[in-house]
């Protein structure tokens, strides 16, 4: 299948590009694989900015709103779910329409706002969106909330357990294969932004991903391709390396997306 | 019966539960959509406290604003490319990857994958590809005799744009190869023995049956493409967030336009003004689609019924 060339291919000239000399990667025509594997531009690309502390903020970033995003969806799909008052339909309504709505339209107004007020080079903007829940994981755990059969909670509320004690035991840990999906899905959300990030946060707290863009410069300020190919590729790497292990999350949150009811 | 539902189901924990949704959406969508729509009436620049109302000034000078006019149309031009090309693209392949394949989680996997590399990881990867002197799209066509091209200026930079696009369809290959999968083969078979072609079997019986996922895939990707910003500022020569006036001219989106009155030109007001004509052309845009619907999306059956 040539097609899979297409798909695989530029992939792996990151890779090479990566491996080359400055001068091996300008001249181009000399040859597609590089002369000797220059693994220090791997070096550089850990060195020359410093990428153990990009990491680190991507990482504390990515994790907070993760955790934090992944409870508050859980537990306003329960209320959808098993829960019932005036309005329900009418809110949910909203929330599926919400779905449909461009982030980008809010985000610079809300950066404007958060400037403000003074949110401005700190985490908790993504606190906040963190605690906002998603319209998409809500709907995600609606869904699987709705096909547990109500003997279970009817038990629980026998024993007078309260709706807080019923959805912490008895519904949440049941929908772990959902909580994994939405961890990862939300997680690489964070990871893999660039725009809120790059407006939100100054040169000490930005992330990795707008730290790669960036910052790879001789002294005479242009761009060193092959050690920015090297930084791509360690910022994604281990994307890729969960990615594969945890495959069928991300083809399932993917389905999720794609398929209504 | 409803007087004892109610026993069941108090009010107050719906309303517990559902808060953080409903609360972030008044604070982080609803409060900064007004609060745009209220810069929109100034001429804030985004620091000076010497601001005034010009009430709908901005929006008066938005209608005759050229520049505004061809990012939208460029805008409108790039959906129509990219959407209906990864939707058939996708659909294409799932349709490929839906017979009885050796190793198709590895073909799976390698279509998928790209979806799944971050927006800045991709427009790096693509610079190294479609670079002018050393990518490798140049030297492959040189190899043919075509002359070097500059895929990442004007023109061509819109028909790199439309690529790094269609390289991320694996998600929607992985949506519509489930779907292909819940088409009872009992149909397509019945089909055949009636004596239709392969083509007829797909254009009457399977199109047909996977339409709703058809339908939410191009919604979902016309809404996505309308308000690309990224690609364009990543693919971008120099790509250095301050300096967006290098995005070619090709790939100056509707959004990248918004972004250069805001912080190039430090124009908020009209920039919010641009930003809540965009988000009008959009609702418009989903009630039309959503109304389309029934005509020729076909529905097996009702939408699960809501309680």
């Amino acid at each position: 299948m040539a097609l899979a060339v297409l798909f695989a291919g530029p992939l792996l000239w990151l890779l090479l590009a990566a491996l080359k000399t400055r001068e091996e990667w300008a001249s181009g025509s000399t040859g597609i694989l590089p002369e000797r594997a220059q693994w220090s531009n791997f070096i550089h690309a850990l060195t020359d900015i410093n990428f153990a502390a990009y990491t680190l903020n991507s990482l504390f970033l990515a994790t907070t709103y993760a955790v934090l995003i992944t409870l508050s969806s859980a537990a306003v799909g329960f209320g959808f779910a098993r829960l019932q008052a005036p309005g329900k339909r009418a809110l949910f309504f909203v929330l599926l329409s919400t779905m449909m709505l461009p982030q980008i339209l809010t985000l610079l107004p809300t950066y404007v706002l958060f400037s403000r007020i003074g949110l401005i080079n700190t985490y908790w903007p993504w606190v906040l969106w963190g605690l906002a829940a998603s319209p998409y994981l809500v709907f995600l755990f609606r869904q699987f909330f709705a096909a547990i059969p109500r003997e279970l909670e009817d038990a629980a509320i026998v024993d007078g357990c309260g709706w807080g004690r019923i959805f912490f035991r008895i519904f949440l840990p049941l929908s772990r294969p959902v909580v994994v999906t939405a961890f990862l899905l939300s997680f690489t959300w964070t990871w893999g932004d660039y725009i809120a990030p790059a407006l939100l946060l100054d040169v000490d707290h930005t992330t990795l991903s707008v730290a790669i863009t960036a910052w790879y410069r001789d002294p005479r300020g242009n761009a060193i391709p092959t050690v920015q190919a090297a930084a791509a590729a360690l910022y994604v790497i281990p994307m890729m390396v969960v990615f594969l292990f945890a495959q069928r999350y991300f083809i399932r949150s993917a389905l999720s997306s794609g398929i209504k009811g | 019966m409803a007087h004892r539902k109610w026993s069941r189901y108090p009010r107050a924990p719906f309303y517990l539960f559902v808060s953080p949704w409903v609360l972030g959406f008044l604070a982080l969508t609803a409060v900064p959509l007004a609060y745009a729509f209220v810069i929109s009436l100034t001429n804030f620049d985004g620091s000076s406290p010497r601001w005034r109302w010009v009430g709908f000034r901005n929006y008066v000078e938005l209608f005759g604003d050229g520049s505004a006019w061809a990012a939208l149309i460029r805008t409108i031009a790039y959906t129509a490319l990219a959407v209906p090309l990864s939707v058939a693209g996708s659909l294409g392949l799932a349709t490929l990857l839906n017979r009885r394949l050796k190793a198709v989680g590895l073909w799976r996997t390698i279509f998928f994958l790209p979806s799944v590399v971050p927006v800045v990881a991709t427009a790096i990867l693509w610079k190294l590809v479609l670079n002018r002197d050393a990518g490798i799209l140049n030297t492959l066509l040189g190899a043919v005799g075509i002359d070097r091209i500059s895929w990442l200026g004007d023109p061509a930079a819109f028909y790199s744009l439309i690529l790094l696009t269609l390289w991320g369809l694996g998600g929607g290959m992985v949506i519509m190869l489930a779907a292909l999968q819940g088409v009872p083969p009992e149909l397509e078979e019945a089909a055949i023995v009636d004596g239709a072609g392969r083509w007829r079997v797909f254009r009457h019986v399977t199109l047909p049956m996977i339409s709703p996922v058809v339908f939410f895939q191009i919604a979902t990707g016309v809404i996505a493409s309308l308000q690309i910003i990224v690609q364009p500022l990543l693919l971008a020569e120099t790509n250095n967030i301050s300096t967006i006036a290098a995005v070619p001219e090709s790939t100056h989106v509707y959004m990248v336009q918004v972004y250069e009155e805001y912080f190039l030109r430090n124009r908020f007001g009209y920039g919010s003004a641009m930003l809540w004509v965009f988000f009008l052309v959009i609702l418009v845009f989903t009630l039309l689609v959503q109304r389309s619907t029934r005509s020729w999306v076909y529905y097996e059956v009702d939408g699960d019924a809501d309680r």
